[in-house]
């Protein structure tokens, strides 16, 4: 990944010398198609900010100037989601279902990222490739079986079901992303630590883990986000009452419901979205350098 | 080298054998294996065996003393007997013929007359194979040699002349008796897409969820592309402002569900676009998702919005890979800017696109939340019958939790799995996600 970044750079420092002036009408053309680009891409993000912060429970505003700036300013939409609603409960339900399942998916997938990029075993290529295929199943058709098998174990209702349903969900994605950070580490460290009398626990535990550190953040703030996120399961396995949902089922219940206190719901969605926007925002030069593509190099 | 290295690598590395091997290996990749047959590998066989039963709203409950069902039915087991469903609804069994659920949901789709249907729609593409197969092979053998896009061009033309000719008024009478069925051979391509999509539920929801992808994949690209070019400008005022903005609906589409509620929000009845056109143009209030058309549109709309930044970030990294001398040298050779797009930038990021191509097909036929919080599969067109937007897994959403089709959508989940499990084999091939250290 660090390569990749400096022959990024490299290229950047020479394509900036060759840099020669635009005409003015296609520099124009240029910010006139950025800015257009890039209303269309924050203006719903933005469009919930201002249905949060104006005052009533109603998006309904009938000024043109009210849809693009906020005009009036108040917090009432924001108390009333944190406190007319559940909406503190089902935050730390989700927190807790996908900090657990991010958690769990990290113990158990760590080892078997480790062992298919570094061991040689029967069908290990052919393995990788077969839960890949596997796991394609959707879980939405795995539905019945899934929600059979959580009912069969008595932990329908329960938010370990939930968290069990998810972890087998993201472990392949997790053990993948892993893999492929794995595979750039250089495997000189773990053998001088082999001549030294290092078993396989020993270097995978003492010498790649602590390397694959940054990996391993990384992997676990996207498994952290897919259990956040997902909304199919959960709506099953944690159906009711209101106050063990999870936070998009919460939410999905609140917008379908028959008088929808949409500047309520706004607000919500403000609370959920502004950290996710954040988190990955950071992270998104991870996902570019090497992540999801990190096993597509040629 | 031999085999019963447990490293990759070099000769000397550690040397283990036989059993040894095998437990090391199993301790390493055995939980991960564990809850991938548990929670992947069981739901597929149970789903095979749900979908030759009578499983519905009103056969609910597993029959534990029938053979089968004591051993692949959880709640079956001694283990969890005290979880076993209990309610309303008698037992369901294993239904006769075996094939019940499959021909429900495929319909007539294996009387002759659909099957030449069928046939005579997929004839309408042979001449894109034959211009591909053209292009591989024989093009270069030409004299003078043609280019690759006419070649294409014509392959596409000949199809959409295939498709459109034939005769188009005798479908009404072709599913009556007496007819010959050969007589399907010379049906018009829409007319025929007609008789196979109308055969049952599967075709028409398959037809039209790859409808959307194929609406979908191209203005991903095409936006993307287009963004990834403006990006990649580099005394573009405020570059790295744009950079960030135009990522914040990836972000987004972490919370997918939730976003596209505000998407519905913008085409509802007292929505945001009726607010505008009612300022703007004083117009009245439009139910927006009520149109087909704009209701297939809008669920295109809000997913270009998901999608674009992946492939804009994708393609903007290969566009930065690109040597500039290239660009120099075409210039010197006098190149234009459409020129040196077609013929540099294109083909070189071509290894780049097409993997992410693939994945967001894939991606694309299986999207639920975004359409299902949009449209919930509507506007509907009439009952029993699925809606415009209900793609394949908006389609299978409803019919478990809205009507307890559990045997019917069993055998559904089954020929859509055996589809994605070719597609994804097929799409690793391309993609080579699955290399190893050495690769």
């Amino acid at each position: 990944m660090n390569l990749r970044s400096e022959s990024i750079k490299t290229n950047r420092r020479v394509n900036q010398k060759a840099g020669r002036k635009t005409q003015p009408g296609i520099r124009i053309f240029q910010l006139i198609l950025a800015i257009l680009a890039t209303l269309f891409a924050l203006y719903p993000v933005w469009f919930i900010l201002l249905a949060a912060l104006r005052p009533g429970s109603t998006l309904y505003t009938l000024d043109l100037l009210g849809m693009f700036i906020p005009t009036q300013f108040s917090l009432e939409n924001f108390k009333a989601i944190l406190f007319q609603e559940p909406f503190l409960m089902w935050m730390r339900n989700s927190l807790f279902v996908a900090g657990f399942t991010t958690v769990a998916c990290l113990l158990i997938s760590t080892s078997s990222a480790y062992a298919f990029s570094r061991m040689r075993f029967f069908g290990r290529d052919f393995g990788l490739v077969l839960l890949l295929a596997i796991q394609s199943f959707p879980g939405v058709l795995s539905l019945i079986p899934i929600a059979q098998l959580i009912t069969a174990l008595g932990l329908y209702k329960e938010y370990w079901g939930l968290i069990l349903a998810y972890t087998s969900g993201t472990l392949v994605f997790c053990t993948l992303n892993l893999k492929g950070y794995f595979d750039t580490i250089p495997i000189d460290l773990e053998e001088a630590g082999m001549i030294d009398g290092c078993g396989p626990f020993q270097s995978f535990l003492l010498i790649a883990l602590p390397l694959a550190r940054p990996a391993i953040a990384v992997t676990a703030l996207f498994g952290f986000m897919a259990g956040w996120g997902e909304y199919v399961l959960a709506s099953v396995i944690l159906p009711a009452p209101s106050n063990i949902q999870t936070v998009m089922v919460g939410m999905y219940q609140m917008a379908n419901s028959r008088s929808v206190p949409w500047g309520t719901f706004a607000a919500g969605a403000v609370l959920i979205i502004i950290p996710v926007l954040i988190v990955f925002l950071y992270l998104q030069r991870f996902l570019a350098g090497g992540l999801t593509l990190g096993g597509v190099k040629g | 080298m031999p085999s019963y290295l447990l490293y990759e690598g070099k000769e000397h590395m550690q040397r283990i054998h036989g059993w040894r091997k095998f437990l090391y290996v199993l301790a390493f990749i055995g939980p991960t294996i564990l809850g991938i047959l548990v929670f992947s590998v069981y739901p597929i066989i149970y789903n095979t065996y749900i979908s030759f039963t009578n499983r519905n709203v009103f056969h609910a409950n597993p029959d534990c003393s029938a053979g089968l069902n004591s051993i692949i039915e959880p709640t079956c087991w001694p283990v969890f007997k005290e979880h076993a469903l209990s309610g309303m609804g008698s037992l369901f069994q294993i239904q006769m013929p075996l094939f019940k659920n499959y021909i429900t949901l495929l319909g007539t789709i294996f009387t002759p007359i659909i099957l030449l249907a069928l046939l005579r729609v997929l004839l309408c593409f042979i001449p894109l194979l034959i211009a591909s197969l053209v292009n591989r092979h024989y093009r270069k053998e030409y004299i003078p040699p043609v280019s690759r896009s006419v070649v294409t061009l014509i392959g596409v033309a000949l199809t959409v002349i295939l498709f459109l000719v034939g005769s188009p008024a005798e479908s009404a009478t072709l599913t009556q008796t007496g007819v010959p069925p050969y007589k399907a051979l010379l049906l018009d391509g829409p007319t025929a897409l007609g008789l196979v999509t109308n055969s049952g539920d599967f075709f028409i929801v398959v037809f039209r969820t790859v409808l959307y992808v194929i609406c979908c994949i191209p203005l991903f690209f095409i936006i993307g592309l287009i963004l990834a070019l403006l990006l990649n400008v580099k005394n573009l005022p405020g570059r790295s402002f744009f950079r960030v903005a135009l990522i914040v609906p990836w972000a987004a589409s972490n919370v997918a569900i939730m976003m596209s509620l505000v998407w519905k929000f913008f085409f509802q009845e007292v929505g945001t676009v009726n607010q505008m056109t009612k300022l703007l143009f004083n117009a009245p209030p439009v139910l927006w998702l009520n149109d087909p058309t704009i209701a297939f549109a809008v669920c295109v709309l809000a997913n270009i919005w998901y999608s674009y930044p992946f492939f804009m970030v994708t393609i903007l990294g290969a566009l930065q890979s690109i040597p500039t001398e290239l660009y120099e040298a075409s210039e010197v050779d006098g190149a234009g800017w459409w020129q040196q797009l077609f013929q540099i930038t294109l083909p070189l990021i071509r290894p780049a696109v097409i993997p992410i191509i693939v994945l967001s097909s894939i991606t694309t036929f299986q999207m639920f939340g975004t359409v299902y919080a949009i449209t919930g599969g509507g506007p509907s067109l009439g009952a029993g019958v699925p809606g415009i937007t209900d793609f394949v897994m908006v389609y299978a959403y409803k019919q478990v939790l809205q009507s307890s089709n559990y045997g019917l959508m069993g055998a559904f989940a089954v020929i859509i799995f055996i589809m994605l499990f070719i597609a994804t084999i097929l799409s690793l091939r391309i993609t080579r996600i699955t290399k190893g250290a050495e690769g």
